[in-house]
């Protein structure tokens, strides 16, 4: 039985929902963030903030509720949960009684600064005077994606390129619960999540991380709203342009030395006076939409039907990754054969990785050539690699309660039978007077036979 | 955006926006609350942009001027020579390097056609075409990526119709069809019935403001939704659409008129040899009377 936990990747809208209200407000000081909470909203909700941006009054709720098709309402419920969940408007009673919507001053402020101008620059500081190491987009690409490999290394363990790694991307990936820490080893090992992490695509990888990382932000002494408004605005830059570190606190300095470690910004050096985003970051609000930030790259995996996998990589990483659920058979220079088998893929699930992150994972780093098939992935495959996961399910575990020890067969039989018309019996066995009784029914079945017992003696 | 199994959605804009000089110089200097300027009007779209691209990441946007000689591309526009954004505010960096570069594109336009003929009509045909041909090239660039695209155009609109755009509008709009474009259109002014058409064909909306001074607002509330989204939302009816076609020979709008057997091309007047095919009709002798009514078709 695999119940391992699955991971759970929290999108940002999940994320703010956990937040204390007096946090979100604090949020909304700034248009960066407004932006990225509107854009996470649900379609029919942004709708509404959108009318409601220029109407400086309380809106009906019984005028909200028209703006939507009557068979909608569901989503309708929805839309108007989620913006009342994220602080974005509330209720109040308007004069006349009804109870209508009013917008949060300060989200309405913001969004308009982001929307038509106005307000304080985001970055504060003039411009800067041409970079004379200025530094061009592929660049910065291959800059963001060798850091980032860097941590996925560590996390595999493979000895290529670990010194980069420092105590604090350490204590995020402990603290994630992604590696743990053994007192006989002087690195950690990584968990069953650590596997199902690696698998995710680059984008839900870096969410994940920075999620975990801004829980650990309050403890290191550092502002939670303050480097989570300047992820947002980091998220929000241009590609390619160098931004200023003038006018950042203290914290923000620090923040961005880690970004600068995860390879979310590039900074030439510690004390250099600017940055670069790379596109870690700026897919950072974007790519948790299930948007696959990997278009980038181009994939590499060749599946056949013969469940051989042909992987046409170099790097070694790559490599790790498909052994954790493929039989690796040779390695050229530029090209490695696998077999996926059911031993190596037994070996996987006994990992707490799923079928469905291992089929993922092959689809999402297919080679260009073989996105024409349709299906991508040989059906084949992807239905054997799940019926070897449901080979492993052959137990289901259901809580019960036992009853034993009745002193007849007829008292046998009547609580039997009243656990069978409630539904709640999972078993019995006539012969040997037991039955098992499921936790949630428990209850009923011994209130009836203690009235049984009373109407009895 | 997401839809309802969680693919990705990403909406394509085109808006093409009437600069026609003759009719923008009418309403602007109409008194308060009645005309727009181009300005104010500029100003509206450019904030309907900005909420477009918020939408979603995936949003992608085109701005199209159709003036009254050429359609010209607003945004993007590769050729643009950023001038560093003059403006240091708040607004996000995305939106303030569209708007500057859709404004400094219509002030040239401006400026380079100061002089020559003016019609009172715009290249919305022209602007159109352009739109599509862009559509089409962002579909083929995204034809690996996951998600659906969902493509529309907008149109604003103040001048008057010209029929003789009849042919080539008719064909951007089957086009737009085929490709499953929708063709939206915001009327200013003068209520045009090859807009109505399109919009009916498409199945895109046509509204006509009441108010001008209006305009965000009623972009924002009735353009702003991605068609996909719309059956949700409470939007005003449809209208009633003036299916008029214009004639080949004269580009006037006609109700009864000649059908030529061989290519379909319609005249308002009868002509023995059809000038589009050059099909002859032979029948000297069949009484006026009957040939008439075997010609004659509603349209």
């Amino acid at each position: 039985m695999a119940t391992s936990r699955k991971l759970d990747c929290k999108n940002l809208h999940g994320y703010l929902k956990t937040l204390p209200w007096h946090v979100l407000d604090k949020l909304y000081s700034h248009p960066a963030t407004c932006l990225a909470v509107f854009r996470q909203l649900p379609d029919l909700s942004k709708h509404y903030v959108m009318r409601m941006l220029f109407i400086e009054q309380h809106v009906s709720q019984s005028v909200v509720n028209l703006w939507v098709n009557s068979k909608y309402q569901d989503e309708q419920k929805q839309a108007i949960t989620a913006l009342t969940d994220l602080r974005v408007w509330h209720e109040e009673t308007m004069t006349g009684g009804l109870q209508g919507w009013k917008m949060n001053q300060t989200f309405r402020k913001n969004m308009k600064i982001a929307l038509l101008g106005g307000g304080n620059p985001w970055t504060s500081g003039e411009q800067l005077p041409p970079d004379k190491h200025s530094k061009d987009i592929p660049f910065l690409d291959k800059y963001a994606l060798e850091r980032w490999e860097c941590v996925l290394h560590f996390m595999v363990g493979s000895t290529e390129g670990t010194e980069g790694v420092s105590r604090d991307i350490i204590d995020v990936l402990l603290h994630a619960g992604l590696m743990k820490s053994d007192s006989m080893e002087p690195l950690p090992s990584i968990t069953p999540e650590g596997f199902q992490f690696l698998l995710m695509e680059t984008g839900s990888q870096v969410w994940y991380f920075v999620l975990q990382y801004l829980e650990t932000v309050e403890q290191r002494g550092m502002d939670l709203i303050e480097c989570l408004s300047f992820l947002f605005q980091l998220s929000f830059s241009t590609l390619g342009k160098d931004y200023s570190t003038e006018g950042m606190t203290e914290n923000q300095l620090k923040f961005l030395q880690h970004l600068r470690e995860f390879g979310l910004v590039y900074q030439r050096k510690r004390k250099s006076n600017r940055y670069y985003p790379t596109l870690l970051a700026i897919n950072l609000a974007s790519g948790l939409s299930g948007l696959s930030s990997d278009s980038q790259r181009s994939g590499y995996l060749v599946v056949e039907t013969n469940y051989r996998v042909y992987a046409y990589t170099d790097s070694p990483l790559q490599v790790a990754l498909l052994a954790l659920f493929c039989e690796m058979l040779y390695r050229f220079p530029t090209m490695s054969i696998g077999n996926l088998t059911r031993t190596s893929i037994r070996d996987a699930l006994a990992r707490g990785i799923t079928a469905e992150q291992m089929v993922n994972f092959l689809r999402s780093h297919v080679h260009p050539m073989m996105l024409k098939n349709n299906p991508v992935i040989p059906p084949a495959i992807t239905d054997q690699i799940r019926l070897w996961e449901l080979e492993r399910n052959r137990f289901k575990f259901t809580d019960g309660v036992l009853y034993s020890q009745f002193l007849s067969q007829t008292d046998f039989e009547l609580l039997r039978d009243y656990a069978k018309d409630l539904g709640v019996c999972v078993w019995d066995s006539p012969e040997k007077r037991v039955m098992v009784v499921t936790r949630f029914g428990h209850d009923d079945v011994k209130r009836f036979w203690k009235r049984q017992k009373q109407s009895n003696s | 955006m997401e839809g309802e199994n969680g693919v990705s959605i990403s909406s394509q804009l085109v808006i093409i926006l009437d600069t026609n000089p003759v009719w923008w110089g009418k309403s602007g200097s109409l008194g308060d609350g009645q005309g727009i300027s181009l300005t104010k009007c500029l100003e509206s779209v450019m904030v309907f942009a900005n909420s477009h691209l918020m939408m979603s990441s995936l949003n992608d946007l085109s701005v199209i001027a159709a003036h009254t000689n050429k359609s010209v591309m607003l945004y993007p526009n590769r050729t643009h020579i950023s001038t560093e954004s003059s403006s240091n505010d708040g607004r996000y960096e995305l939106f303030c390097r569209m708007n500057d570069q859709i404004k400094d594109k219509v002030k040239t336009i401006v400026l380079q056609n100061m002089e020559g003929a003016f019609h009172s009509d715009s290249l919305i045909a022209g602007a159109m075409a352009i739109g599509l041909c862009y559509l089409n090239r962002i579909e083929r660039e995204n034809e690996l990526r996951e998600g659906t695209l969902s493509s529309r155009i907008l149109v604003i609109k103040g001048s008057e119709d010209n029929p003789e755009q009849y042919m080539n509008f008719m064909n951007a709009v089957f086009t737009a069809q085929k490709q499953n474009v929708v063709i939206d259109a915001c009327i200013l002014d003068n209520d045009s019935g090859l807009l109505q058409q399109a919009c009916d064909i498409t199945g895109g909306i046509y509204l006509k403001i009441p108010q001008v001074t209006g305009l965000l607002q009623y972009l924002l509330w009735v353009f702003l939704p991605d068609p996909l989204e719309r059956p949700k939302l409470t939007l005003p009816p449809k209208v009633q659409v003036d299916y008029r076609a214009a004639c080949f020979c004269h580009r006037n709008l006609i109700d009864i008129g000649y059908v030529c057997s061989v290519c379909l091309s319609i005249f308002c007047t009868f002509s023995p040899i059809c000038p589009t095919c050059q099909t002859s009709f032979k029948f000297l002798g069949p009484p006026k009377m009957l040939k008439k009514r075997s010609k004659k078709l509603q349209t």
